[in-house]
């Protein structure tokens, strides 16, 4: 018997929690908050920043911010001075302040009651505790617009300016505002957001080319030499791109598709273990989708049904279908028909989201399209078009 | 107070294990853990604060008592509790 194999060297780095220390193509946006909070690491008594960070699902807000908070934390214990780096979810906590403040004071004191007290006593208790410690934050409020949706104007004030108000005394706590867009924003009043939208860092969402990037990053920390290839890698990049070049759900599938690797005993993540994960993530193809199709175009992805059944590749081209597709033709006894009429089914099933098309100019000669099919396992596919035109 | 007095008392002993445990706890959550209401627990409190062995951290109207890291004698009372607890559990297994 075999012994069992994992495609895996360290699957905890695909973890959603893990932070690299490195971000790919999100280094200029350390750099700028590095900017915004320079002052820390030389005067840490006499200004604090808020700092406000948008974007996307999967854009790396969280991890941009949480490595942050990483260095700069160490940066500031060099220079001799004690920073903390607190991150919290405002999502967990229902969005309500005295939960979110008292979850930052029961880092300096585990014991802290939780019931009988507002939110003012427990952030009075917060800059008392800060103050006998010697210790300045940097709060991230990550999901901050829940805060804003639960307490409106409120806590924002609160937070901005209740340490404004002790005199004579060292700012301490600075924010780092995490949220999608700017609406949540748009709600609160004029004063609070005055303080807030000085220092705005928009995360664009990530091309393809950038997510196959992080892809490549993670295969390294995570996976066995030459268990991913770059076709893997390439397929999960053109999916998690058209989920919004979403980083987080391409290594949540990059992970899929190992675990799918791994539970067919595979030396290698293949394009339909990724396939498998997709469908098992995303809805697939559903049955009435394929009996609305004519004998013809189901004949025509039975073609491809099968080409990428039996090799295991991420892409196939047109030429190829067309002799997949003759091959099924003369098996259930049709005349095949024409290139271009294939080409028109290939746009229908475009259309359909069933396949996906790519130019690629990477080939010997002019221009050739690829073709992938995105979702749906190979096999359960073949399995459905076979039944489907018995019938 | 003679030291009989201060470890005559079961609700004193116990607050003193609970805090020698959790490190720090408000009255309330005292008086809940050892069964015994605000107001007793808050003369036992005292009686530990004056004795030197707790000392309380006041954040408005929340207060915390634990065990005084300055005090020679809550050192010894820390140590006889982990003491008694650990010799317990040797002879337990």
């Amino acid at each position: 018997m075999r012994s069992y194999q994992s495609v895996f060297k360290d699957e905890t780095k695909l973890d959603i929690n893990y932070v690299p220390y490195r971000l790919p193509h999100r280094e200029t946006e350390k750099r700028l908050l590095m900017e915004f909070f320079k002052f820390i690491l030389r005067f840490p008594d006499r200004m604090t920043q808020r700092v406000i960070v948008t974007g996307d699902v999967g854009t790396g807000k969280t991890a941009l911010s949480q490595r942050f908070g990483a260095e700069i934390t160490l940066k500031a214990k060099n220079a001799g001075h004690k920073l903390r780096y607190v991150h919290v979810n405002c999502r967990e906590y229902r969005g309500r302040f005295s939960l979110i403040i008292h979850n930052v004071v029961s880092i300096f004191h585990p014991n802290f009651p939780k019931r009988g007290y507002t939110a003012e006593e427990i952030l009075e208790a917060l800059l008392k505790i800060l103050e006998e410690e010697n210790v300045y934050i940097i709060l991230a409020l990550d999901e901050f617009g829940s805060l804003i949706e639960q307490e409106g104007s409120e806590a924002v004030y609160k937070l901005t300016r209740i340490q404004e108000m002790r005199l004579n005394k060292p700012q301490r706590v600075s924010l780092i505002c995490i949220l999608r867009d700017l609406k949540p924003i748009g709600q609160l009043d004029s004063s609070s957001k005055s303080t807030l939208q000085q220092n705005i860092i928009n995360l664009e969402n990530y091309s393809k080319k950038q997510l196959a990037d992080i892809l490549s990053d993670r295969v390294n920390l995570a996976c066995k030499p030459l268990t991913v290839s770059e076709d893997v890698v390439s397929l999960i990049a053109e999916l998690a791109f058209s989920e919004n070049g979403n980083a987080r759900f391409a290594i949540e599938l990059l992970w899929r598709a190992g675990k799918y690797a791994d539970a067919e005993d595979r030396d290698e993540v293949t394009p339909e273990c990724v396939r498998q994960a997709v469908s098992s993530i995303i809805p697939t193809i559903r049955k009435n989708e394929l009996s609305s199709l004519k004998t013809h175009e189901k004949l025509f992805l039975l073609g491809v049904a099968r080409i990428f059944k039996e090799r295991q590749k991420a892409y196939t081209t047109l030429n190829e279908i067309e002799k997949a597709y003759a091959v099924v033709c003369e098996e259930f006894n049709e005349q095949p028909h024409s290139h271009t009429q294939l080409w028109k089914y290939l746009r229908f099933m475009s259309a359909l989201g069933i396949l996906k098309t790519e130019v690629s100019t990477l080939g010997k000669r002019g221009r050739s399209t690829l073709v992938y099919l995105p979702t749906v396992p190979a096999r359960e596919l073949e399995k459905e078009l076979s039944e489907a035109l018995k019938n | 107070m003679q030291v009989e007095e201060v470890f005559s008392s079961k609700p004193r002993m116990k607050i003193m294990k609970i805090i020698a445990h959790l490190g720090e706890l408000n009255i309330s959550e005292i008086a809940r853990r050892i069964k015994v209401n605000y107001s007793t627990t808050n003369q036992h409190l005292r009686v530990l604060e004056d004795e030197n062995i707790f000392r309380q951290r006041t954040y408005g109207r929340i207060r915390l008592y634990r065990f005084n890291e300055h005090s020679p004698k809550a050192k010894a009372v820390k140590n006889l509790i982990e003491v008694w607890e650990k010799e317990d559990k040797e002879s337990d297994l």
